[in-house]
Order: C-alpha cells, then sequence, then structure tokens
C-alpha cells in the first residue's frame, strides 16, 4: 500500500455509512445533542455551542490518547485484518455441516413471503450482533486476562466518538471474531432455510436497524454529552447517559449496561442500570498498577503483559486442580 | 522438453522452407509452445506415399457432426404423427446409414459459411451407437447399457413435440446431446484411446496404425482423442471469448484460420467439451480448453518426435502424463457443467416457486426448468462414462438429481415398469430439491475441485456477508 492510500484508507471510516463514525451518522449526534442542550437543558444558544465543543474535552490528554490509538490501530487493522476469519468462511463452514443433515421431509421457502423473510433476516442479524456483543463485552470485564485488555477503553477519561477505537488490537481480533461467528451463523442458518429468498434490508448500504440506532445519535454514548431516556424505555434502549455510567469509577457502576444498543440484555441478565445526571460523574479506572494510562506504553504494553499474567493465573489455577486430582488418586477420603 | 521443442522446431523450420506443408504452417505462440495441432510430418519409416501431414481425425469430426444434427433432429417431434419417419432419420444419424445424410448442424449461418455440406465430405461409414460406452448406465431409469439408453430416449423423443414431454419432464434433444457427448466422446478418448491405447504393445509408433496408413499407431491414437474433444486445430491461438464464439458460430474471423472464406469443420469448429470448457475459461477462473489443448499438442509433438520408432518407456511415461492432464480436465469441464446446470434448476425452482404463489402461468418457466435439468442430467450421466469409477460420488449424484424433475403435480419418475414404460410416484418437496441441487454443487467441489462455479448458489452468502461489512476494525461499542 502507498503511503498515500494509507493515508486515505484512515479516513475511510468517516465515509462508510455502515461505520459509527460516518459523518453522516456524527452531523446527527451533534444535531440531536444541540436540541436537547437548547430545549431541554434550556442552555443559551452560545452555551450550548460551547459545551458540545467543550475544548477541555476534545483536547484532553485522554482524548489526543485516542486519537494516537486510532492511528496506531489503523496500522495493525491493515495488517491483520486479512488474517482474520471472515463471515463468510463462518457461514460456508456452518452452511456445509448442515447439508450434511438429512431431512426426511419438510418444507419452508413458499410458507413465508420474501418481504418476511428479508425482516426475519435483518431482525435476527441484529438481535444475535447485539446480544453477542452483550455478552463479550460482559466477559471482558469478568474474566481478568479479558479485562486487562480492555482496561485500555475503560482508561479513557473523556469520552469522544473517537474513543472507540481506543481499543487494544488483541481486543480488536476478538471483537472481530466475534462479529463473524454471529454473522456468519446467521447468514448460515436463513440461507439453509430461505435460500435465493434472504436478503438483508438496507438504508444507504447498511442494516435498516443499524442505520437507525446510529441516526438516533449513537456517537453520543461516547462523548460528554448526557441525554437520558425515559426510564420505560431505558428497559430496551441504552441511552447515552446510561452508557456513560459504565464508563464511571464509582463501585455502585462496576459492571453495569454492558448494551450495545439494547438495554434488554442488561435487563434481562441483571445488570441494568438507569442513567443518572452525567455531570456528577468521574469517568476512567482506578488502577494501581497504572501510573499513566494515557501513554502509549500504558495503552499497548502494560495490558498485554497483565493479560499474559492473566492465562498464566487461568493455567496455574487448572495445573493446581489436576496436581491436587492426581496426588489424591486412590486415596479419595482424603481429597479435600 | 526444450529439447523436443529445438527438434520439432527445426523439423518444422525445414518444412515451412520446403512449403510443402500448405497455408498453415507450424506455429509458436511466443517462442516455446507449438499453437496448433498440426500439421506434423509424416514420421512413418518406410513410407513412400505423398502424404505430407500424418495428422487425421475426421472420422471423429464426422461423430461430431452426427451428434449435433441428432440433437438437432431431436427437437423436430410434431406429437406423434412424424413419430416413425422422424425415429428412423434420427437412427440413421446415431446408428450411421448407407446414404450420404446432409449435415444438419452445423450449417451456415449469417457470414459463417461451412465448407461441407454432407457427413461423407468429412468421412463416410461412421456412426455415434457403435462407440457408445457399453456398461450400465446407473442414473437413467432401466438397468441399460450406453447404446441402450440412447436408442430408448431417440425412440421417445420422436414421438414427442419439439423434444419435449410434459409428463415426464424430459427435453430430450439436452438429455440425448449431453449423454452423448460423455458416453461417446469423453468415454472413446479417455477410457480407450488415452487409456489402453496408449500401452506399449496396443498400436505401437514403429508401425503404422493399421495397413497402408499414412501415420503411425500411436500419431493416430493421440489424433482421434483430440478429434473428440473437438477444440479446434488452432483453438490455442484464440481467447477463450474468440472460441466460444467460433462455437456459437459468431465470431468468422476467428474461426477461418486459413482465410479462405469457409469454415473447415475438420479443423477450424470448436465442438462438445471444447466449446463448454471455453465457457467457463471466458469467466477468467479457469483455462481448461488451453490446458487441455496444449496437453494434446505437447504430446502430439512429443510422438512426432520420436521419428517413426517405438516410444521408449520415458516417452511413454511422459505421454500418459499429458494424458493424465487431459483426462483430469475434461473430468472438470464436466464436472463444471454439473455444477452449473444444478445451479440452474435451482433459480428456476424459485421461480416456479414465486409464480406458483402469485398463480401466474408456470408453463415457460416449467419449460425452462425441464431444459436445464435434461442438460443437469445429461452431464451428470456422462461424466460417469469416463474411465474412472467415481464410486460414492456417482451414487450421491444419481440419488440427489433423482430419474426426472419434479413435475407441477409433484410427482416424479421413479423407474419403468415390466412394459418399459416411465412409473412415477409422489416427489420430495420443492424446497427439498433445491437443497439437493446445492448438494449437487458441493459435491462437484468436493469431487472435483472446480474453480469456474457458474450459478454457484452458495455465493449468494458472499453478497450477503458483503452487505453485512467487514468487522475487522477494532472498535469498542
Amino acid at each position: 500500500m502507498q503511503p498515500f492510500e494509507f493515508i486515505v484508507s484512515i479516513f475511510e471510516n468517516f465515509l462508510d455509512p455502515k461505520k459509527r463514525v460516518f459523518i453522516g451518522y456524527l452531523f446527527a449526534a451533534l444535531i440531536i445533542a444541540f436540541f436537547w442542550l437548547i430545549f431541554y437543558k434550556k442552555f443559551t444558544l452560545n452555551h450550548a455551542i460551547r459545551k458540545l465543543f467543550d475544548q477541555k474535552v476534545f483536547l484532553s490528554k485522554s482524548s489526543k490518547a485516542d486519537f494516537s490509538v486510532f492511528f496506531i490501530n489503523r496500522i495493525f487493522t491493515l495488517f491483520v485484518s486479512p488474517l482474520l476469519l471472515t463471515q463468510l468462511v463462518v457461514a460456508t463452514s456452518i452452511f456445509n455441516l448442515l447439508l450434511l443433515v438429512d431431512w426426511a421431509d419438510w418444507s419452508f421457502g413458499l410458507v413465508l413471503s420474501k418481504p418476511t423473510i428479508v425482516a426475519a433476516f435483518t431482525f435476527a442479524v441484529f438481535m444475535l450482533d447485539d446480544f453477542t456483543k452483550y455478552i463479550v463485552h460482559r466477559w471482558m470485564h469478568r474474566w481478568p486476562a479479558l479485562w486487562a485488555l480492555h482496561k485500555v477503553h475503560h482508561s479513557a477519561e473523556h469520552l469522544t466518538p473517537i474513543t472507540i477505537y481506543r481499543t487494544h488490537p488483541l481486543e480488536g481480533i476478538v471483537f472481530s471474531l466475534r462479529s463473524a461467528v454471529s454473522q456468519g451463523l446467521v447468514i448460515a442458518i436463513f440461507f439453509y432455510f430461505f435460500g435465493n429468498s434472504v436478503d438483508l434490508l438496507t438504508v444507504i448500504g447498511v442494516n435498516i436497524l443499524v442505520f437507525s440506532f446510529n441516526v438516533a445519535g449513537s456517537n453520543l454514548r461516547h462523548s460528554h454529552i448526557g441525554i437520558q431516556y425515559w426510564g420505560w424505555l431505558e428497559y430496551v434502549l441504552i441511552s447515552p447517559a446510561q452508557h456513560q455510567l459504565h464508563h464511571s469509577i464509582a463501585e455502585e457502576h462496576y459492571d453495569k449496561n454492558f448494551g450495545a444498543t439494547l438495554a434488554l440484555w442488561d435487563w434481562l441478565f441483571g445488570s441494568l442500570h438507569h442513567s443518572v445526571d452525567t455531570d456528577i460523574l468521574v469517568l476512567g479506572i482506578k488502577d494501581k498498577d497504572v501510573s499513566d494510562h494515557q501513554s502509549l506504553y500504558g495503552l499497548y504494553i502494560v495490558p498485554l503483559i497483565q493479560f499474559g499474567a492473566g492465562i498464566m493465573k487461568m493455567v496455574n489455577g487448572v495445573k493446581n486442580k489436576m496436581f491436587i486430582a492426581v496426588k489424591y488418586t486412590g486415596n479419595w477420603r482424603k481429597f479435600p | 522438453m526444450s529439447n523436443l521443442k529445438h527438434k520439432y522446431a527445426a523439423i518444422g523450420a525445414a518444412a515451412s522452407l520446403l512449403g510443402a506443408l500448405g497455408a498453415p504452417t507450424v506455429a509458436f505462440a511466443d517462442g516455446h509452445a507449438l499453437s496448433t495441432y498440426g500439421p506434423f510430418p509424416v514420421t512413418l519409416q518406410d513410407y513412400t506415399g505423398s502424404k505430407k501431414n500424418s495428422v487425421s481425425y475426421t472420422g471423429q469430426i464426422a461423430r461430431h457432426v452426427l451428434h449435433d444434427s441428432l440433437k438437432k433432429l431431436a427437437g423436430n417431434g410434431d406429437g406423434g404423427a412424424n413419430a416413425a419417419s422422424l425415429e428412423a432419420e434420427m437412427m440413421a444419424y446415431y446408428g450411421g446409414s448407407d446414404k450420404n445424410k446432409t449435415i444438419i448442424a452445423p450449417a451456415d449461418k449469417g457470414n459463417f459459411n461451412i465448407k461441407q455440406g454432407t457427413v461423407n465430405e468429412i468421412s463416410s461409414g461412421k456412426n455415434l451407437s457403435g462407440k457408445t460406452y457399453k456398461g450400465l448406465i446407473a442414473g437413467w431409469p432401466g438397468q441399460m447399457t450406453g447404446p441402450e439408453v440412447l436408442t430408448s430416449m431417440i425412440k421417445r423423443a420422436a414421438k414427442t413435440s419439439g423434444g419435449f414431454d410434459v409428463n415426464t419432464g424430459y427435453n430430450y434433444p439436452q438429455l440425448i446431446s449431453k449423454f452423448a457427448m460423455g458416453a461417446v466422446f469423453y468415454n472413446q478418448a479417455v477410457d480407450n484411446y488415452l487409456d489402453e491405447k496408449l500401452a506399449a504393445d496396443n498400436k505401437p509408433n514403429g508401425k503404422p496404425y493399421k495397413d497402408g496408413a499414412h501415420y503411425t499407431g500411436k500419431e493416430h491414437v493421440w489424433d482421434e482423442a483430440f478429434g473428440y474433444w473437438g477444440a479446434a486445430a488452432h483453438s490455442l491461438n484464440l481467447s477463450a471469448k474468440d472460441n466460444y464464439d467460433v462455437a456459437k458460430m459468431k465470431n468468422v474471423t476467428a474461426a477461418d484460420a486459413n482465410g479462405d472464406g469457409m469454415i473447415d469443420l475438420k479443423s477450424e469448429m470448436v465442438f462438445a467439451h471444447a466449446y463448454y470448457a471455453s465457457s467457463f475459461d471466458k469467466g477468467g477462473k479457469t483455462d481448461y480448453l488451453s490446458t487441455i489443448t496444449q496437453a494434446f499438442v505437447d504430446g502430439r509433438s512429443l510422438i512426432t518426435s520420436a521419428g517413426g520408432e517405438n516410444l521408449s518407456d520415458a516417452e511413454r511415461a511422459e505421454l500418459v502424463g499429458y494424458a493424465s492432464v487431459i483426462g483430469s480436465n475434461w473430468e472438470k469441464v464436466i464436472a463444471e457443467s454439473v455444477f452449473k446446470y444444478a445451479g440452474s434448476v435451482y433459480k428456476d425452482i424459485d421461480k416456479l416457486k414465486e409464480q406458483m404463489a402469485s398463480n401466474s402461468d408456470t408453463s415457460k418457466t416449467f419449460a425452462t426448468y425441464c431444459k436445464h435439468w435434461g442438460e443437469l442430467k445429461g452431464f451428470a450421466m456422462a461424466i460417469q462414462s469416463g474411465k474412472s469409477n467415481l464410486g460414492e460420488t456417482a451414487v450421491k449424484m444419481n440419488r440427489l438429481i433423482g430419474f426426472g424433475p419434479i413435475l407441477m403435480n409433484a410427482s416424479q419418475v421413479s423407474g419403468v415398469d415390466s412394459m418399459g414404460n416411465f412409473m412415477k410416484d409422489e416427489a420430495i418437496s420443492w424446497d427439498e430439491y433445491q437443497m439437493h441441487m446445492l448438494k449437487v454443487q458441493k459435491l462437484m467441489v468436493d469431487a472435483f475441485g472446480i474453480d469456474a462455479r457458474s450459478n454457484d448458489q452458495i455465493a449468494k452468502m458472499a453478497d450477503l456477508a458483503d452487505k453485512l461489512g467487514d468487522s475487522n476494525s477494532a472498535e469498542n461499542d
């Protein structure tokens, strides 16, 4: 790749409607935030504009680190992405497995009309994607080895739309696998049952549900604009303020609101927390091991060391259990 | 090999200088490989005649013409009135005739002027029946040999209207043509000429092919196999698209190698599987036509370089190597065809289902579906007429495709009764049959490793994956 092409590729994300930071979505978020400040928060015009483009946020040490990670990760992506499992490989493999199944007599296709199939596929892809995001996100917080990686994202002390790229490259690989498996699974199953009738309902080439979520201000999740929804809606959809609360260092906010788009999963699995006024929240992490979360060493190397330590701890745990099991073989009454 | 080429280059150059070989002199595509199949000099020792070119495969071209004409005739039924005469006429092309029969196809089309008008102008006394694979044809109901299957299809085709039997869904022109290409051309080439006839003591190179012939045993064995393949002598000089257009009679410039304004069927036309190879190759993913044709040319120059002596073990081993390249790629061409038409049948059923759901007229789509099914079935039977026993692959393929297409009343041919009439039984669902087509496609990929994959129904998954977009940038939702 030529240097010029590389520079272009960096900015591609802003022009691709499949990406969260697509310029159109950023603009939509800006408009929503503006109206919220004016009409709900009763800010003056001047005050609202100063708040939207708050230099304390965008020029903070934390945000500058976001930008560095964004650029550095683009280079990683360039080299790593061709090696990653794609949803097509997953889909084809699952599909081929399904072909091995012999059904005596069955029927599909004529039962559902094409619009129904397309709607069902679009919905299923979205739901499974969102659900697996919830699960993986939960694991990221619960397993020490994964938390070592995910901490990079949580070390942001100010949130901006670019903070979504504040992600350790290893974590990026985990996310990419999740996406490949969940989308591949839905593609294979739908294709198996409905064949050529399967299609995705799109707006400007994007899943209509993803598009709606993004136009509805998804970028505000990672921002300093704490928009809160009505209480009942926060059971279903995660509000920007609910996600900002997820980034809070207060202990009562730990392991809450893992959801990406839907709050439903948090509600179902007991991790839901309604939003609070985000101005009182302190964001980031309390971690005595890392003196400076905003340096490249802190962002790239420390997580790797801690990830390794986490893995070793797991290995040792298994080893110890096996050791005990072997030691007490034949003398099981003394097994502790 | 390069030594050989140089050796042959010298012969070729000398021949050109003498001007004895006429217009199409020996050509080299890029200074390395020979690019035309012939002319090749006479190498037969002690030959005293005046012939300068030892290449001869007119008998095979005559059979291509018999096949093309037979296919055309198979669609001429008028519903029963002309059944007897049509059957007799078809049998004259299939089983041979004392009369000098007209070439029904390929015939002149626009400025595509065919040089020969009758079969005997190419070669006389030829038939298809004597060269049809005589093993059991497992894919067709009735436990018959190849000739029995073709004869029974001809009899039934004669009674139909336009070759199509609505009651069974059989499209006879397609079934007869696609099966005959395998049972005659493919079988004769890979299972006879490129197989036992390459043995040292079978048609040795040190003797004439038969008494009085001006070509050696191995020269003619190789030529006959090439003739069945169906490429034009100059196919290697043409792109896949050009070869395709020659077969379709759309590019007279590409076809007319010697520029005499006439297309000589004996050397300038593309027939049968060579045509199908070009149809896949023009997609750019494969090069079956050039791979196979080049192997034929290389094998033939190897034989020529032996100078009329018996081939050494090493030379024969090299020749068997070329034969193996030809055989495996030829098999792939037929597997690609099975793959393609399984995809067509799949798509046709989609259309039929839509029309049934909206109560629209399905008759036209049904006919197209049956035509594609006939091609699928014909190619599937053809691929089983080769040299290798396909074992489980054949069993699976036959079972997945079945004895007949699923008909609009949800029945399907299931066998023949004691009178030889087709019996029908309740069929599986349309959806399940579509799944069978996908399995056939997968089977072709797994068993033969094909690459062109026209009408790949699984490729739709790739489109869906594209629509969903990649997921490889590190983003934290």
